[in-house]
């Protein structure tokens, strides 16, 4: 009794299998065919807007005193869409405050006033890129990552419209390291020292990283980095499981001011390392949408979010309900510098560093393939 | 089976021969014998063992194969998106790329020395203890509640107190696949020394056996059996739960090079680390089948020519 039914177990997991490979492959074509469908069209008419007459700067501006680009507070004006557009957004977080603007433009109603029904997801960057390529997410809150650039090499229609914040000059966010008997701030030396690190050296911190490394006597080769949790980063560098680590905010705030650390850098002042991206939904499929969709966010900040936002304690409050942190902690530090363009450049220093990591194959890629500016401008009205 | 079974024929039995059926027959008098004719397995065993064998092998190998080129010719047919499910041909040019180029080792190393370190350690206590808390009972009193408990928690969750316990070197994951395969051979132990037969121990007994001739000759060669069961689906699970502890907390291995290169978007490096895992898998777990068999000559079977 033994053999026929193992015989017929096998041919029926065989056929199983098959049916199974051949569902995927019915449901993948259908979202492949999307994400491969789209091509870019002839440039988009630009007028000019109201209230937006400071709306741009010059992308080769990297200076640290560099204002960020501004419009009116309630520029650019709604120009809903003709009909209700859901838009689907993903972020790897739900509380840090620079996706303050996106919570707040949702909670505020900014984006409705667009008619878009704006959607946030909390997914993994990891998971949600593959999503963002095929047409399932239209909008990433992440980063030029080296795992982006690899999916535009492979000939994804991904690209960076908008940048995100710089950081207040108040802020210690960034590199910190454990200091030895007889160091000094000043005379670190990083040589084969371990590095504490949440993302690995894929993540856009590789760069600055890399550039407090260069002044501290070490390089990307002659650290060891150490991949944690966010709960593991800090406690790591206090008992000495790590030699330092890239603090965010607010953690950094619990070593600040103890001589027994020192904060060695962070992200350029003036110059925004993440923020959207556009997948072929909203690139090819719909730009009126993502236009739409980077006016109201734009908007959100020239209201909400053009100065010192954290004076204002009612503010605060509703920042914190949003983000779902606590007003105080939110306060303890600087307001972050909203700044939703992005400088020319950026994406080639990321890529230099991101080689040097060994974490990208092949040649650059030019800028014009990975950013994209003309959402912002139109939005604005730069021509 | 079946078809050896129907071919029979039909003789008439004479009444009286079988006692009693004259009483509850309702008056019949006759009674039906079955004579089956032999089987192929039978006339020839050799023979059919190899021409089953022969067809396992065929199944074994056409239906993978099926799968493969299958996927392969949906990659080409662009049916899938070969960016994100990269051709098996694109997965084998890489990995023997990379293999090439001496990349893809240090991971497999690592991964490997992981395991088999985790394995032995865990093997060694699980089954001491099983074998302890079989034979004895109020060892078993004294125990059984605290390694149940410590049983059902997910073995990943205690990545962080291992990470605690031995910080950021290899100890943390070692210690979670000596954790992980320690219960499965404990619970296959334990569970085999209780179900030693006890006309086995009497057996023992009467021929006078102390304590370690009881075990030498009785408890061990009664219970290997089931234990290597136990050693060989806790062989499969060691790799499992590496390779999900080298995603969260390790530098090198094949979970973090699958986790890496996802991260990375790399979908081909990712895919070659999930073959790589997959194939370590099963050498791991043959290897410790094709062990148990020279251990254990007597035990059934569970593949191949059945002992007769």
């Amino acid at each position: 009794m033994a053999r026929t039914p193992s015989l017929a177990r096998a041919l029926l997991t065989g056929v199983t299998l098959l049916g199974v490979l051949g569902s995927l492959a019915a449901c993948d074509a259908q979202t492949s065919d999307s994400a491969r469908s789209g091509t870019r069209g002839k440039p988009r008419p630009i007028t000019p807007v109201a209230g937006c007459a400071k709306g741009w700067t010059d992308p080769s501006d990297r200076s640290a005193a560099r204002r960020p680009a501004r419009c009116a507070s309630g520029a650019p004006a709604p120009k809903p869409l003709k009909k209700r557009t859901k838009v689907i957004v993903s972020a790897s977080t739900l509380t840090a405050e620079y996706l303050a603007p996106l919570r707040i433009g949702v909670a505020k109603g900014e984006f409705s006033k667009e008619k878009l029904d704006v959607e946030v997801k909390l997914l993994p960057t990891p998971d949600a890129l593959p999503l963002l390529a095929k047409g399932d997410i239209d909008v990433q809150y992440a980063a030029p990552e080296a795992a982006v650039l690899n999916g535009i090499r492979q000939g994804f229609d991904i690209r960076w419209v908008a940048g995100n914040f710089t950081p207040a000059p108040g802020s210690k966010s960034g590199f910190w390291a454990r200091l030895r008997p007889g160091d000094t701030a000043g005379g670190v030396s990083l040589k084969d020292r371990t590095v504490g690190t949440l993302i690995g050296k894929g993540s856009v911190i590789t760069y600055p990283m890399a550039k407090v490394l260069s002044a501290h006597k070490a390089d990307l080769d002659s650290v060891r980095f150490q991949q944690l949790g966010p709960a593991e980063v800090l406690t790591s560098l206090k008992n000495g499981g790590v030699d330092a680590a890239w603090l965010l905010d607010p953690v950094w705030r619990q070593v600040d001011g103890d001589t027994g650390y020192a904060f060695l850098g962070g992200q350029p002042r003036g110059e925004p390392l993440g923020g959207l991206l556009f997948g072929p939904d909203l690139l090819t499929g719909n730009p009126d949408a993502g236009v739409a969709f980077l006016r109201a966010y734009i908007r959100t900040v020239n209201t909400y979010f053009a100065g010192d936002y954290k004076k204002d304690r009612a503010f605060l409050d509703d920042l914190g309900d949003v983000l779902k942190t606590g007003p105080d902690t939110l306060a303890a530090v600087p307001s972050l510098r909203m700044d939703w363009e992005i400088r020319a450049g950026t994406v080639d220093r990321l890529q230099k560093a991101y080689a040097a990591a060994g974490v990208v194959e092949g040649d650059p890629l030019p800028e014009d393939q990975v950013v994209d500016r003309s959402f912002y401008a139109e939005a604005v009205g730069h021509n | 089976m079946t078809s050896e079974n129907t071919a029979a024929s039909a003789r008439t039995a004479h009444p009286g021969e079988h006692p009693g059926e004259g009483e509850h027959g309702g008056g019949s008098a006759e009674t039906t014998l079955l004579v089956r004719r032999p089987g192929p397995g039978e006339r020839d065993p050799v023979r059919a063992h190899r021409r089953r064998r022969a067809i396992e092998l065929s199944l074994a190998l056409a239906v993978p194969a099926a799968l493969i080129l299958l996927w392969q010719l949906a990659a080409d047919q662009r049916w899938i998106d070969s960016r994100i499910y990269p051709a098996p041909s694109t997965i084998a040019a890489d990995g023997w790329q990379r293999a090439a180029d001496g990349k893809l080792w240090p991971d497999v190393w690592a991964t490997l020395k992981r395991v088999v370190a985790g394995y032995a350690l865990g093997t060694a206590a699980g089954y001491l203890f099983g074998l302890l808390m079989g034979a004895l009972r109020m060892v078993r009193a004294a125990l059984e509640p605290l390694l149940d408990a410590l049983y059902v928690v997910p073995k990943l969750a205690l990545l962080p107190v291992f990470l605690n316990m031995f910080g950021l070197g290899e100890g943390p994951q070692i210690a979670l696949v000596a954790t992980t395969v320690f219960f499965f051979v404990w619970i296959s132990t334990m569970a085999a020394v209780m179900g030693v037969a006890e006309g086995h121990r009497e057996a023992g007994q009467v021929f006078g056996a102390g304590p370690w001739q009881m075990f030498r000759h009785v408890l061990l060669p009664a219970s290997l059996p089931q234990v290597l069961v136990g050693m060989r689906v806790a062989a499969g699970v060691a790799v499992l739960v590496i390779v999900a502890s080298e995603q969260i907390a390790a530098n090198d291995g094949l979970g973090h090079l699958i986790f890496d290169s996802r991260t990375l978007f790399q979908n081909d490096v990712m895919f070659v680390g999930i073959v790589c895992v997959a194939v370590l898998g099963v050498v791991f777990s043959e290897l410790v089948r094709f062990i148990g068999r020279r251990l254990t000559p007597w035990a059934p079977r569970d593949r191949g020519r059945p002992q007769s």
